[in-house]
C-alpha cells in the first residue's frame, strides 16, 4: 500500500518540478523570456540579486518547496535503481534508510543558506 | 543426475543499455535513466556548491566561484544539464500518462502481425522527441548568444 | 527448384559437467526455403553434433519450450524462419536472464515460481461454487475483451529475457507474472484483486516496471504484457485512492425460468420385431 503512495508521489513531484524547474531555468538562463513578461532582473547570479531573492518570503518559500520536491523525486528514483542492483531482503531497509539520511541531510544543507541569509 | 549446477545468465546492468536489437521505446527508457542519474549528480554538486559557498563562505568566495564557472566548458555542461532536464521532463510527462494506463489504447485481440500498444502509440513518442529537439534548439540559441 | 542456402550456425555450448566457460560452436546447415531455426538445430543434432541440448516440443509456437536468443533478439526457434532473419550467419544463444542448464536449455523455474506467486486462478468468495460448480459465470463480450488479449500467454519466458529490470533484479516478478495478475484482476468473474495486491504492490513487483516495452516487443503471441502492467498500475492506484466504481464479480448464471416445450417424439416407422434377422 505504501509503495503505491510513494510511486504516486513520484508522479506528483515530477509534474510539479517541470513547472518549478522551468521557472528556475528561465530566471537563471533565459532573460529574453523574463523580459517578454515585462520583468527585469539584474544578472540573477550576482550576489545582490541572490540576497534580494533570499529576503523575499515568496522566493524563499519557492526555493524551499522546490528543494523538497526535487530531493524526493531524485532520491526515490535513485532508490529504485539501487534496489534493482542490490540483493533483496535486509538490504532493502538499509538502502531506504541511507536514502532517507542523504535526503534529510541535503535538505538541511540546502535550507540553511537561504534561511541564514533571510534571518541575517 | 546433473553434475554441475546451472550457470547464472543474467545480463546485469549492461542489460539496461543494450540487450539485443530492440525498438525505440526501450532506448527512451535507457535515456530517461541516464538523464535521471546525470541530473541527480548535477543536483548534488549544485546543492553542495551553493550551500557551502553561499551559506558558509560568504560573498567573496561566492563571486569567485561564479566567475570560475563562467568558463565555456561549464557553460557547455550547463546546456547539457538543461537538455537532460528537457528530455527527462517531457518523457516523464509521457510516462505519467501512459503508466497510469491513459494514452495507450484498449486491449485488442492479437491478430498477426502484432502491433503492441507502444508501437501503436509511436507517433506520440516521436512527437514528444520532436518537441524535445525544438525546445533544446531554442535553449541552445539562448546559450550560444552568450547567455548570463 | 528452390536454392538451398548454406547457413552458418554459431551455437553457444556449455556443459556444466566439465566446468569450462561457454563457447561458440560453428556448423554449416543446408537451409531450404521455409526451414526454421529449430529445424536447423535438429539438423545439427541429427547429422553434425548429437551432444547438442535443445528443448522443444510442439514446433508450432504454442508450447513455448524453444525460447532462445537468435541473432540478438529473443525468439521462439520453431516460429523463426531462417530466411526471415536475412543473415548468412545465425547466432543462437540460450535465453538470457535464466540460469543455463546445458547448451541452449535454461532453467525456467524462476518464471514458474513468479507466476505461481500472483495466484493465477479465479478467486471468488463463493467457495462452494468454485469447488463444485453448478452453472457457468455470466460475462458480456465487452467484459471478455477487457482481458482476452492477456489470456493467450504460453509461458515461454521471452518477455523476462527482454525486460531490462529482470536483467539485474532477481526478485522482480517480471512482465509475465504481472500481466497474468492483470489477466485475473481484470476478469469480471474474479474477486481476488485484494489477495494479489500484496504480492505485486512492491518495488520488486509493479513499481519495478519502468515501461521500456521490450516485453511486448518480444512476445510471440502478441500479448502486450506492457499494456497489462500499466492497466494493473491504474487498477492499483484507483483502488488505493478509492476512485472508480468498484464492480462486483459477475454472478453465476441462473437456471432458465422458461422451459422449452418438449418436442414430440416422432412415431416409430418400423415395427419392432417386424423383420427378424436371417438365421
Amino acid at each position: 500500500m505504501r509503495d503505491t503512495y510513494l510511486w504516486l508521489l513520484q508522479l506528483v513531484t515530477g509534474s510539479l518540478i517541470i513547472v518549478f524547474l522551468a521557472v528556475h531555468m528561465v530566471m537563471m538562463h533565459l532573460d529574453n523570456i523574463v523580459g517578454f513578461f515585462g520583468g527585469h532582473i539584474d544578472e540573477p547570479s550576482f550576489w545582490s540579486s541572490m540576497i534580494d531573492r533570499a529576503t523575499k518570503g515568496w522566493w524563499l518559500t519557492f526555493y524551499i518547496s522546490f528543494l523538497a520536491l526535487v530531493l524526493y523525486h531524485a532520491l526515490y528514483g535513485l532508490r529504485g535503481i539501487v534496489l534493482e542492483v542490490t540483493p533483496s531482503g535486509r538490504t532493502e531497509r538499509v538502502v531506504t534508510g541511507m536514502i532517507w539520511a542523504v535526503g534529510l541531510g541535503a535538505f538541511a544543507l540546502g535550507v540553511y543558506a537561504p534561511v541564514h541569509l533571510f534571518t541575517r | 543426475m546433473r553434475a554441475g549446477s546451472p550457470r547464472e545468465n543474467y545480463l546485469g546492468v549492461r542489460g539496461w543499455v543494450w540487450a539485443g536489437r530492440y525498438d525505440l521505446e526501450r532506448y527512451l527508457y535507457t535515456l530517461h535513466r541516464i538523464t535521471g542519474l546525470g541530473l541527480v549528480l548535477y543536483l548534488f554538486m549544485h546543492l553542495t556548491v551553493m550551500a557551502i559557498v553561499r551559506g558558509i563562505l560568504g560573498e567573496g568566495a561566492y563571486e569567485d566561484v561564479i566567475d570560475f564557472f563562467e568558463h565555456s566548458v561549464f557553460k557547455v555542461g550547463e546546456y547539457v544539464v538543461f537538455a537532460a532536464f528537457i528530455y527527462h521532463g517531457l518523457n516523464g510527462l509521457r510516462l505519467i500518462f501512459q503508466e497510469l494506463g491513459f494514452l495507450l489504447g484498449k486491449p485488442k485481440p492479437p491478430i498477426y502481425p502484432f502491433r503492441d500498444s507502444l508501437r501503436r502509440r509511436r507517433p506520440l513518442a516521436l512527437g514528444m522527441m520532436g518537441f524535445v529537439v525544438v525546445m533544446a534548439a531554442f535553449v541552445l540559441t539562448d546559450f550560444a548568444k552568450g547567455g548570463p | 527448384m528452390d536454392t538451398v542456402m548454406q547457413i552458418r550456425f554459431k551455437v553457444q555450448r556449455y556443459n556444466p559437467e566439465n566446468g569450462a566457460a561457454p563457447r561458440m560452436d560453428e556448423f554449416v546447415v543446408p537451409a531450404p526455403r521455409g526451414m526454421t531455426v529449430l529445424d536447423g538445430l535438429f539438423y545439427i543434432r541429427d547429422n553434425l553434433d548429437s551432444t547438442l541440448a535443445v528443448r522443444s516440443s510442439c514446433r508450432m509456437a504454442i508450447c513455448g519450450s524453444c525460447a532462445m536468443l537468435i541473432n540478438n533478439f529473443p525468439h521462439l526457434a520453431c516460429h523463426t524462419q531462417i530466411a526471415e532473419l536475412k543473415a548468412g550467419t545465425i547466432e543462437v544463444r540460450p535465453l538470457p536472464n535464466f540460469p543455463i542448464i546445458k547448451d541452449l536449455v535454461v532453467d525456467l523455474t524462476p518464471l514458474f515460481e513468479k507466476h505461481k506467486a500472483v495466484k493465477p486462478y479465479l478467486i471468488r468468495s463463493d467457495v462452494e461454487e468454485m469447488e463444485d460448480p453448478t452453472a457457468e459465470f455470466l460475462q458480456t463480450p465487452e467484459e471478455l475483451d477487457a482481458y482476452l488479449q492477456f489470456s493467450y500467454c504460453i509461458k515461454c519466458g521471452l518477455c523476462l529475457a527482454a525486460c531490462p529490470t529482470v536483467a539485474t533484479d532477481t526478485p522482480f516478478l517480471g512482465p509475465q507474472a504481472l500481466a497474468q495478475c492483470y489477466r485475473y484482476c481484470g476478469d469480471s468473474r474474479d474477486d481476488g484483486a485484494k489477495e494479489r495486491f500484496p504480492t505485486v504492490d512492491r518495488e520488486h513487483g509493479l513499481w519495478g516496471c519502468h515501461f521500456a516495452g521490450a516485453c511486448s516487443e518480444a512476445c510471440p503471441k502478441g500479448l502486450d504484457p506492457a499494456l497489462a502492467i500499466q492497466l494493473l498500475k491504474r487498477l492499483r492506484v484507483s483502488r488505493a485512492l478509492g476512485l472508480g466504481r468498484k464492480r462486483r464479480p459477475t454472478p453465476v448464471a441462473s437456471p432458465p425460468t422458461t422451459r422449452q416445450p418438449k418436442l414430440p417424439v416422432p412415431e416409430f416407422t418400423v415395427e419392432v420385431g417386424a423383420n427378424p434377422p436371417e438365421k
